[in-house]
C-alpha cells in the first residue's frame, strides 16, 4: 500500500508555500510527496515532489471558489493512503507514529487544534458557525484518507455539497452563513449527514498536534496586526522552530500569507542542499 | 532525610521581613512541626529584636558579603544593585522601596535540609497542606495556578509572564529535594539571574525590576525543553493570595481577616475572613501591623 503527502496549490503563492512545506517534510520524514497544481514550480524545487500532477479537471478558476475543486483530491491522489496538507504549514517532526495511528481510520479529521503554547484552542472566535449550527468541529488543514468504499462514499457526498454549496450551506448553516465556500464547513456537513464524526475524529489523543496560528485563538488579550508581528519566531540551524520561546512540534499552520521569510527558506534549502 | 523550611528575609527601609519570618517560623513549628532556617543580612537586628530567635529558628544563615566563597553562607556582591518597586498599602497609599530579592537562586546551596520548602515570609500559614509535598515523589513542586481572594481582578499576569509569553510560576512557595536535576535547575536559575538583561529581552519581560517568579518560570520552561513538560509539578492545595491593594486586618490563630479592594470604588473595601486557609499576603505593611498585634498578644 502506497502512502504519501498531498498538496493542492492553486496559484503561485500557494505553490511557494507548498515548496516550503515539502522541504519541512523532507527534513524529518522519508515519505513520498505529491503536488497537484496547474502552476509552474521552480526547477530547484521540483525534486521535492515525487509527483507533480495536473488537476483532474477544473470547474472553478476564481480563487475564492477554487476550494470547490478540493473534493477531487480523493480521485487525484496517487496514493492508497494520503495525508492532505494545507500549503501554509510546516511539518516539524517525524510523523511515522501518525501514519500508524491513521491505520485505524478510513478518514481522519482534526476536531481540535493547538495554540503555539501547546494548549488546546477553546476560543470559538472562528468556529461560531460550527457551534451555533451544531456541526461537527472539523478542521481540514490536515486530513487523512484511505482509498476505500467508506472514504469514496464520503467524498461523493462532499462532491455533491461542493457542487451545491449554497443550497447545503443554506440548510445546515442558517446562522453565520459563510460568504464563500469552505472545506471545513463542507466536510462537517458531510459528516453531519452521515453521522460519522465519531468514526473520523478522535477526542482523546493529543499527539496529533496541529498548531493553528490564527491570531484570535492564541489566548492573547491584545490582538492587533499579524501574529508574527506580535510574537517572535526563530528557526535554529538544525531546524528546530520556536514561537514565543516555545519549541513547536507536529504540524504548524502559520495561516498568514505574510509570514514566509527569506531566512526560513534559506535555512531549509541549506539543510537540504537545494 | 532532613526536612525543613527555608526563608529569606532582607529588610528595606520600611518593611521588616525578619519580623514576618519570625512570625512564620513560629507558625510553621506549631502547625507543621518542622524546623525553619532563615537566610538574612540582619542577623544582629534579628537577635536584638527577637531574643528567642535561636529557639524559633533551626539555623540562622548569614549573608556573607564576599565574592569569593559561599561555603559558610550566601555570597552577595558588595556591588549589589537593589531594584526598587512600588509597595502599596491598600488602594490609596503607595511608596517605592528597595526590593532585595536577588538571593533565592542560592537556596539549593544554602539549605541545610535534604527536602526543603522555600517560603516567602509573607505567607500566613494556617493549615497542614504543605506536609503533603514531603510525601510526594515529585522532586520539584511549585504553583502555577493561583486564586485571587478579591475575585474580580485581572490575573492574566499570573497565568503567563506576559500576554504572549511562557507559563507563569510562583517562586513564592517552592519545594525541592537535593537531586542532580534540581542542582542543574538552581545553577540555571543563577545563570538566568546573572544574565537577566539578556533573558528579559528574549522573553519580552517589560518589568523594570528582577522578579524571582519570572526567573523561575524561564528556568522551568528551559528545563522542560522549551515546551510543556513535567519538570515541575504542582504543590498540594491551592495558592490563595491577596494583593497589596487589599489590607490584612487581623490574624487570630487560623482565622485571617482582610479588607478586600472593592471593584470600581477606590478606597472602599469588603470585609472578608477565612479560616484554616494559607494565604500569600502581598500587602506587607498591613501584614506587619497584624503581626505586631499578634506578637503583643502572645
Amino acid at each position: 500500500m502506497s502512502n504519501g503527502f498531498l498538496f493542492y496549490a492553486d496559484g503561485n503563492e500557494y505553490v511557494t508555500q507548498a515548496c516550503l512545506s515539502a522541504m519541512s517534510i523532507k527534513t524529518k520524514n522519508d515519505v513520498s510527496i505529491s503536488i497537484i497544481t496547474k502552476n509552474k514550480i521552480l526547477p530547484k524545487y521540483q525534486g521535492l515532489f515525487d509527483n507533480i500532477l495536473e488537476p483532474l479537471w477544473l470547474e472553478h478558476d476564481d480563487s475564492r471558489y477554487s476550494i470547490l475543486n478540493r473534493w477531487k483530491l480523493y480521485h487525484n491522489t496517487p496514493y492508497d493512503k494520503t495525508i492532505v496538507l494545507d500549503t501554509d504549514t510546516l511539518v516539524l517532526q517525524n510523523l511515522n507514529l501518525w501514519w500508524k495511528f491513521f491505520e485505524n481510520y478510513n478518514l481522519f479529521f482534526l476536531n481540535k487544534v493547538f495554540t503555539y503554547r501547546s494548549t488546546i484552542v477553546t476560543d470559538n472566535y472562528y468556529r461560531k458557525l460550527f457551534e451555533t449550527n451544531h456541526l461537527p468541529n472539523l478542521y481540514s488543514g490536515m486530513h487523512y484518507f484511505l482509498k476505500s468504499q467508506k472514504s469514496k462514499d464520503f467524498f461523493a457526498l462532499v462532491e455533491l455539497i461542493s457542487k451545491n454549496w449554497e443550497m447545503f450551506y443554506g440548510q445546515f448553516c442558517k446562522e453565520y452563513y459563510p460568504k464563500y465556500p469552505s472545506m471545513d464547513v463542507s466536510f462537517s456537513i458531510a459528516s453531519k449527514i452521515l453521522d460519522n464524526d465519531v468514526e473520523i475524529t478522535n477526542n482523546i489523543v493529543n499527539f496529533v498536534k496541529f498548531v493553528h496560528m490564527k491570531k484570535n485563538i492564541q489566548n492573547w488579550k491584545n490582538v492587533t496586526g499579524e501574529w508574527h508581528d506580535k510574537v517572535g519566531t526563530y528557526l535554529s540551524p538544525n531546524l528546530d522552530f520556536y514561537v514565543g520561546n516555545y519549541l513547536q512540534t507536529g504540524i504548524f499552520h502559520y495561516a498568514s500569507k505574510n509570514f514566509l521569510l527569506d531566512n526560513i527558506f534559506k535555512k531549509y534549502e541549506k539543510f537540504l542542499g537545494i | 532525610m532532613s526536612k525543613g523550611i527555608l526563608l529569606y528575609a532582607r529588610n528595606n527601609s520600611k518593611i521588616d521581613y525578619t519580623k514576618q519570618a519570625y512570625f512564620l517560623a513560629k507558625r510553621v513549628k506549631n502547625i507543621l512541626g518542622l524546623p525553619t532556617s532563615i537566610v538574612t543580612d540582619s542577623e544582629l537586628y534579628l537577635k536584638t529584636q527577637f531574643p528567642d530567635c535561636e529557639k524559633v529558628f533551626d539555623k540562622i544563615i548569614p549573608i556573607v558579603w564576599s565574592e569569593n566563597s559561599n561555603i559558610d553562607g550566601t555570597i552577595l556582591s558588595k556591588f549589589e544593585n537593589h531594584f526598587y518597586k512600588l509597595y502599596r498599602d491598600g488602594t490609596i497609599s503607595k511608596q517605592k522601596l528597595a526590593f532585595k530579592n536577588q538571593l533565592r537562586s542560592s537556596a539549593y546551596d544554602v539549605t541545610p535540609y535534604n527536602e526543603t520548602l522555600l517560603l516567602d515570609t509573607d505567607i500566613v500559614l494556617s493549615n497542614t497542606n504543605f506536609l503533603h509535598c514531603f510525601e510526594q515523589k515529585n522532586n520539584f513542586q511549585i504553583y502555577h495556578e493561583s486564586f485571587d481572594l478579591a475575585g474580580f481582578r485581572d490575573y492574566s499576569e499570573f497565568k503567563y509572564i506576559n500576554d504572549i509569553g511562557i507559563k507563569f510560576y510562583w517562586a513564592t512557595i517552592v519545594f525541592f529535594r537535593k537531586t542532580e536535576e534540581n542542582k542543574i535547575f538552581f545553577d540555571l536559575l543563577k545563570h538566568i539571574q546573572d544574565n537577566w538583561n539578556h533573558y528579559k529581552s528574549v522573553f519580552q519581560i517589560n518589568q523594570s525590576y528582577f522578579r524571582n517568579d519570572h526567573a523561575f518560570s524561564i528556568a522551568i520552561h528551559i528545563m522542560n525543553g522549551y515546551t510543556e513538560g513535567d519538570f515541575a509539578s504542582s504543590l498540594p492545595g491551592k495558592l490563595y493570595y491577596t494583593t497589596d491593594k487589599d489590607i490584612c486586618w487581623d490574624i487570630d490563630k487560623n482565622k485571617i481577616t482582610f479588607l478586600l479592594e472593592k471593584e470600581n470604588y477606590v478606597g472602599e473595601y469588603t470585609l472578608a475572613s477565612w479560616n484554616d486557609v494559607t494565604i500569600h499576603v502581598m500587602n506587607k505593611f498591613s501584614l506587619n501591623r497584624c503581626i505586631d498585634k499578634e506578637l503583643k498578644n502572645v
